[in-house]
């Protein structure tokens, strides 16, 4: 039953609709549950219907929810069934409290955690063609592919190790509003993995204005130095006024190529590169 | 011919990564940074794959599928990048900035597709009253859809990519476009460094 609910987890987010969310996986997640524990078609067909009402979570912690909603629901089939009325509120206070941590974990840390795994891999394996674009270093294809897909290994440990640990701590305490809250130290993680990200981050800035100083070390003239040093410097003040204007980086974007497209293809400014 | 195949095998390839994104799986392999060098292997220019894919990975950072939120794709971004330009026949440099648009122009299209299946939800309660409980049918059709949209759309995009190719004057625009894209590096970093950098600072 939970290795079903374990690989019918990664469709959660199948036929997510603006009406009712991941209801439709969801409940396609705990079929292999409900079979189980109700014989009877009838009830069976009740408590599917039960479980295709609204739900949305953060897609890898909805485990702790379909844990505990298999547990309540084997509770409620072998007592009475009155218990079944505390199951749309401990859902629902479930599927925000985890969509709220898994959030903070996945998508703000762990995801772009990814971007610099692979970016660290390649400068490892040196390769820094991804920071200059006109610059074609001869680099392997064992190499392009490790960067990400080192990075993805990383992320998917995580994912695949919460999605199952979720289902069984939320089946040991079904039932509960704040099953399985208490099963790992969230504060700590994310902190650690905030620490984490930020100083594989200042890792990669130093790195790439080391690379950027180094080829442009036979520069005979300072002022073509500070100029190619000061423009990727612009480039990052040019992002966080982006920011706090409240635009998406498509304005900074968008602002740098019309710029550069008035200055160098129509004013026919003589274009540079920011190496030698 | 063998061209047009590529570019229908690489489009259908970007489909099935594509719903890894939201539909099934979600390990991530829908990102730009894998899809790029993928396609990029595939069509015979790995390095610039690789190159706008990670690029355009540094910029959609920036975006987070939180609630109902529909990001900008960064597999069609990846995958119409890297086709425009070994397809297309454009410079990287415009490509990059084609298929930043095409991810941001796939938002629409995605939420449309999430609006129509709303629909469903009668149908597959009476369908599940009547006594038939499968719903792996309703399942893999979304995810049919999902496929199917994103292949067509990635065709699109080359179609169109492979046009603009034959746009006279465009030219005078690439010196323009190329220094704006040596430039897309630091942008992307600055992105990756201050998300970081602000979870610290609150912390603090």
């Amino acid at each position: 039953m939970f290795l079903r609910m374990f690989f019918r987890s990664f469709f959660i987010q199948a036929g997510w609709n603006y009406e009712r969310f991941q209801n439709l996986g969801f409940a396609f997640s705990m079929q292999p549950a409900l079979e189980k524990i109700y014989p009877d078609r009838e009830k069976l067909k009740a408590a599917l219907l039960r479980h295709l009402q609204l739900f949305n979570t953060q897609p890898y912690m909805a485990s702790f929810v379909l844990g505990n909603m298999a547990g309540l629901e084997e509770r409620a089939a072998a007592g009475p069934e009155a218990r079944l009325k505390s199951l749309p509120g401990v859902k629902q206070a479930l599927a925000s409290s985890y969509a709220s941590i898994g959030d903070r974990i996945f998508w703000g840390r762990l995801k772009p955690m990814t971007t610099q795994i692979c970016l660290l891999v390649w400068a490892a394996g040196g390769f820094y063609g991804w920071l200059f674009t006109g610059l074609d270093t001869p680099v392997s294809m064992p190499l392009l592919l490790a960067g990400p897909l080192l990075g993805i290994a990383f992320y998917s440990a995580f994912a695949v190790y919460w999605r199952w640990r979720g289902l069984k701590a939320g089946y040991a305490c079904g039932g509960e509003a704040s099953c399985g809250l208490d099963c790992a130290d969230w504060p700590r993680l994310t902190r650690v993995l905030s620490t984490a990200g930020f100083l594989m981050s200042v890792a990669i800035v130093l790195l790439a204005f080391g690379m950027l100083a180094a080829l442009n070390g036979g520069s005979e003239r300072s002022l073509d130095l500070a100029l190619k040093i000061g423009l990727p410097l612009g480039v990052l003040a040019l992002h966080r006024a982006a920011r706090a204007l409240g635009r998406s980086v498509f304005f900074a974007a968008g602002l740098l190529l019309a710029v550069s497209v008035l200055a160098f293809g129509i004013f026919k400014l003589q274009p540079f590169k920011l190496y030698l | 011919m063998i061209a047009a195949l590529k570019v229908i095998i690489s489009a259908a390839l970007s489909g099935l990564l594509g719903l890894d994104s939201v539909q099934a799986g979600q390990f991530l392999l829908s990102r730009p940074a894998f899809v790029g060098p993928v396609l990029g292997w595939l069509n015979g220019c790995p390095l610039e794959g690789a190159r706008l894919g990670i690029l355009l990975e540094l910029l959609y950072i920036d975006f987070i599928p939180l609630g109902g939120v529909v990001p900008p794709s960064g597999t069609a971004a990846a995958a119409a990048g890297v086709l425009a330009h070994s397809a297309g026949g454009l410079p990287p440099s415009l490509a990059f900035f084609l298929g930043l648009a095409a991810g941001r122009a796939f938002a629409p299209i995605e939420y449309r597709l999430r609006a129509a299946r709303s629909s469903w939800n009668s149908v597959i309660e009476e369908q599940v009253k009547n006594g038939d409980l499968s719903l792996r049918r309703w399942l893999a059709k979304a995810m049919l859809f999902e496929n199917a949209a994103m292949a067509a759309y990635i065709i699109c995009w080359t179609a169109l990519a492979a046009g603009l190719a034959w746009l006279p004057g465009l030219s005078r625009l690439y010196p323009g476009m190329d220094f704006a894209y040596s430039l897309m590096p630091w942008l992307g970093l600055s992105g990756l460094y201050f998300r970081f950098r602000t979870q610290i600072y609150k912390k603090a």
